[in-house]
């Protein structure tokens, strides 16, 4: 069923309400969590947000409209879902015939010929240069308006997962992969301490900040869309750096790539025992507000102050954004069921030639401390007193100088 | 040797650094002798310099600013303070009228070095007659330099700059920005008029603060990089003549651009800023609508709650831009 847009009661006492604009056009795809129209009131103009993600269909307010709270003036569709009711709007009246005769799952609409191209200065500019036509593209901004992103991802399909480079060097890089529940933002505040010269490559694993999930949802998959991004960015070697979850990708990276992997320095590393903290996942996952979200971030470290201020605010305003709450469900019900690891990464250490380390936090209350006495022989060891789940905020200092010498020794073992 | 020294600390120094090195300078004001500025600013400076150099002024701003641009044209170099430059507008004749004017009616035969001090800005309870930004409307008169210090390096150095400047020059100084304090050599030496600090450096947006907008515009920055987006400050430091090319450059980078000032939005600094980045070569890598960020568009009010509200504040920043990052 398609869902249902109405125009909502901002005030008390409000009983009409005037429509000033939508910010996505008709036939456009929404998003949830998304600015989708505005309305005036008596005392402000307010944004309103998409309450679901799909299609918007049957548009019925225009600008100026004075409307009585409660009117349907549009409809959301999920995808694959049809029009189910002709759609009696004189200026739309191939519309319903047009959902029906194409799934609206295909795409959204390009701009009909011969319409004007809402796109910005630096788009113009950019499908100048590319030889790109402007009205062949979906616009990502405001109002369906193409953006610069929109020229510059559209000759090739964006492959890989979504990355950036927060420094670029000439020594080999190094490629940071979070944990369950971040994204590469995490690595920011570790920006400062990085050995001069090397380039860091940060990337969200699949069902994580911007990148979507795909269909594998284990570690080898995963390994297996970075090792693919690392082909779209040309880096053919590299020092890996991931923590907790990533840190079993980055095992499997080396394992499955041992030509792409210099070294491996794990932070609290998942894959070196049988449990994780079952309550911890589920709580963390089932919050919706920032009140419900902090006391489980505080598990993360052991002194919260090293939490900084607005981390669940930014936390839940990602997953709302980006939607990201059915696929971090599934990834823990694939990857970590009930608090269990699937994944052992011993196997495929035993395997690796390249320098480990793994940093476990004696105080960590997500992977055990405990799991060190697993890690297989070759492997280095560092136990950090007073440290929680996160040593690269609890002890950014010590684990940038430990990761620093571990890729040297990864580079110093390669030229051998 | 560099120390901490306040934003005030700063400007006297600045002042008593020209006092000792031309004996043509001359400071005037209200109450700037033995009471010391309404500010402090000048402090203790006529018991060093004579009331002969730190003269008090009759509460006539009109005669006090007449008495300096007199004096200027005859070759002294008058450092006028106005208590709060809201006042100035009882001697726009000789600021606008005089002063900006005269070099150019009498072809070049005499020039007026003088520079207005211009205590400015919200914040301090002061209400609407003497707590508003008035910047734009000199900067917007050929003849007068007007310039905008955020830091206490900056008002010193542009002070000392506008000395010895052979034409008027405005100095706004930020009330709230006094007790600042920053790094300041001893010494004397000129911070160039006409060139934009580049506060902090980022990819995603560019951030134009004046003044007291600098501190507010940076601490923003951190909330933002926080959140992966990177803003790029800043600070013209010179509103007349302004820095465009720096800006330019800037906007070129990132593409996209918010002007953040606490002067009425309205036909304001960020309108001509906007307008310039509109106007050139750098509108065709904008890939969003131009922001300004400015004061609301009412009387300073007295309640503190609303005074804090129609100036932007670092929140409000961070709020506008990371809705212009994500548009």
């Amino acid at each position: 069923m398609p869902v249902e847009i109405v125009l909502p009661r901002v005030d008390m006492d409000m009983e009409r309400g005037k429509f000033s604009c939508w910010f996505v056009e008709e036939g456009a795809r929404v998003e949830k969590g998304l600015p989708l129209f505005e309305i005036e009131t008596d005392k402000a103009a307010m944004e309103v947000d998409a309450p679901a993600s799909g299609w918007l269909r049957e548009v019925s307010a225009n600008p100026g409209d004075v409307l009585p709270v409660g009117t349907v003036i549009a409809r959301i569709y999920a995808e694959g879902e049809a029009a189910a009711t002709p759609v009696a709007r004189p200026d739309a009246p191939a519309l319903s015939v047009m959902a029906e005769a194409r799934p609206p799952a295909a795409s959204p609409e390009a701009p009909a010929a011969g319409a004007r191209v809402r796109a910005t200065p630096a788009a113009r500019r950019l499908a100048r240069g590319a030889g790109v036509d402007l009205s062949a593209l979906c616009g990502s901004g405001p109002w369906g308006r193409v953006q610069a992103r929109d020229v510059l991802s559209s000759p090739r399909a964006a492959r890989g997962l979504h990355r950036e480079w927060l420094v670029r060097g000439e020594r080999a890089p190094l490629v940071l992969i979070h944990g369950f529940g971040a994204d590469l933002n995490v690595w920011r505040r570790w920006l400062d301490r990085l050995p001069a010269g090397r380039g860091a490559l940060a990337l969200d694993l699949p069902g994580h900040g911007r990148s979507p999930l795909g269909e594998r949802i284990e570690v080898d998959g995963f390994a297996d869309e970075v090792a693919a991004t690392l082909a779209a960015e040309g880096v053919g070697f590299a020092h890996v750096v991931a923590h907790s979850l990533g840190a079993a990708v980055a095992v499997a990276l080396a394992a499955r790539r041992p030509d792409l992997v210099g070294s491996l320095t794990l932070l609290a590393p998942v894959g070196f025992g049988p449990d994780v903290n079952g309550a911890f996942l589920a709580g963390f996952l089932a919050a919706s507000s920032p009140d419900a979200l902090r006391p489980w971030l505080a598990e993360l470290v052991e002194d919260a102050s090293a939490l900084g201020d607005g981390l669940a605010e930014r936390t839940l305003r990602l997953r709302r954004e980006r939607d990201l709450d059915p696929a971090q469900a599934r990834i823990a019900a694939a990857l970590l069921p009930g608090g269990a690891q699937v994944y052992d990464a011993r196997p495929a250490m035993d395997a690796c030639k390249v320098p480990i380390k793994a940093i476990f936090g004696r105080e960590d209350r997500i992977v055990p401390a405990a799991h060190v006495r697993n890690a297989p022989g070759h492997v280095a060891t560092h136990v950090l007193a007073g440290i929680g789940h996160m040593p690269h905020w609890e002890a950014r200092d010590l684990v940038a100088v430990l990761a620093a010498d571990n890729a040297a020794a990864g580079d110093a073992r390669a030229m051998r | 040797m560099t120390r901490e020294l306040t934003y005030a600390e700063a400007i006297r120094e600045a002042l008593a650094l020209a006092l000792d090195g031309d004996s043509n300078v001359v400071l005037m004001g209200e109450d700037i002798g033995l009471y010391g500025g309404a500010f402090g600013v000048t402090g203790d400076l006529v018991a060093r310099f004579g009331e002969d150099r730190v003269i008090d002024t009759p509460i006539s701003e009109l005669g006090g600013a007449g008495l300096a641009v007199g004096a200027a044209l005859t070759g002294t170099r008058p450092i006028y303070e106005f208590q709060f430059s809201d006042f100035s507008m009882l001697a726009m004749e000789q600021i606008v009228n005089q002063a900006a004017k005269l070099r150019y009616m009498l072809g070049g035969a005499v020039s007026v070095p003088v520079v207005f001090r211009m205590p400015t800005g919200s914040g301090l309870g002061g209400a609407a007659q003497h707590s508003q930004s008035l910047q734009a409307w000199f900067a917007h008169v050929p003849g007068l330099k007007v310039l905008e210090p955020a830091t206490p390096y900056d008002a010193k150095g542009l002070l000392l700059a506008a000395v010895a400047d052979p034409d008027p020059v405005l100095l706004f100084e930020h009330k709230l920005l006094y007790k600042a304090k920053g790094p300041v050599p001893e010494g004397h030496y000129t911070v160039p008029i006409g060139e934009a600090a580049l506060r902090r450096v980022g990819r995603d947006l560019t951030l134009v603060a004046c003044g007291i907008m600098v501190p507010r515009a940076l601490e923003a920055a951190r909330v933002l990089a926080d959140e992966g987006i990177e803003a790029e400050v800043i600070d013209p430091r010179s509103l007349r003549p302004l820095d465009m090319p720096t800006i330019l450059a800037s906007v070129k980078k990132t593409s996209r651009l918010m002007c953040v000032y606490e002067g009425v939005k309205a036909f304001g600094v960020g309108a001509e800023i906007a307008a310039a980045v509109a106007e050139s070569e750098a509108f065709d890598y904008l890939d969003a609508a131009i922001v300004r960020l400015g004061g609301a568009d009412a009387p300073v009010p007295y309640s503190p709650a609303l005074e804090r509200a129609m100036a932007p504040q670092s929140e409000d920043i961070v709020a506008a831009a990371r809705q212009l990052a994500r548009a």
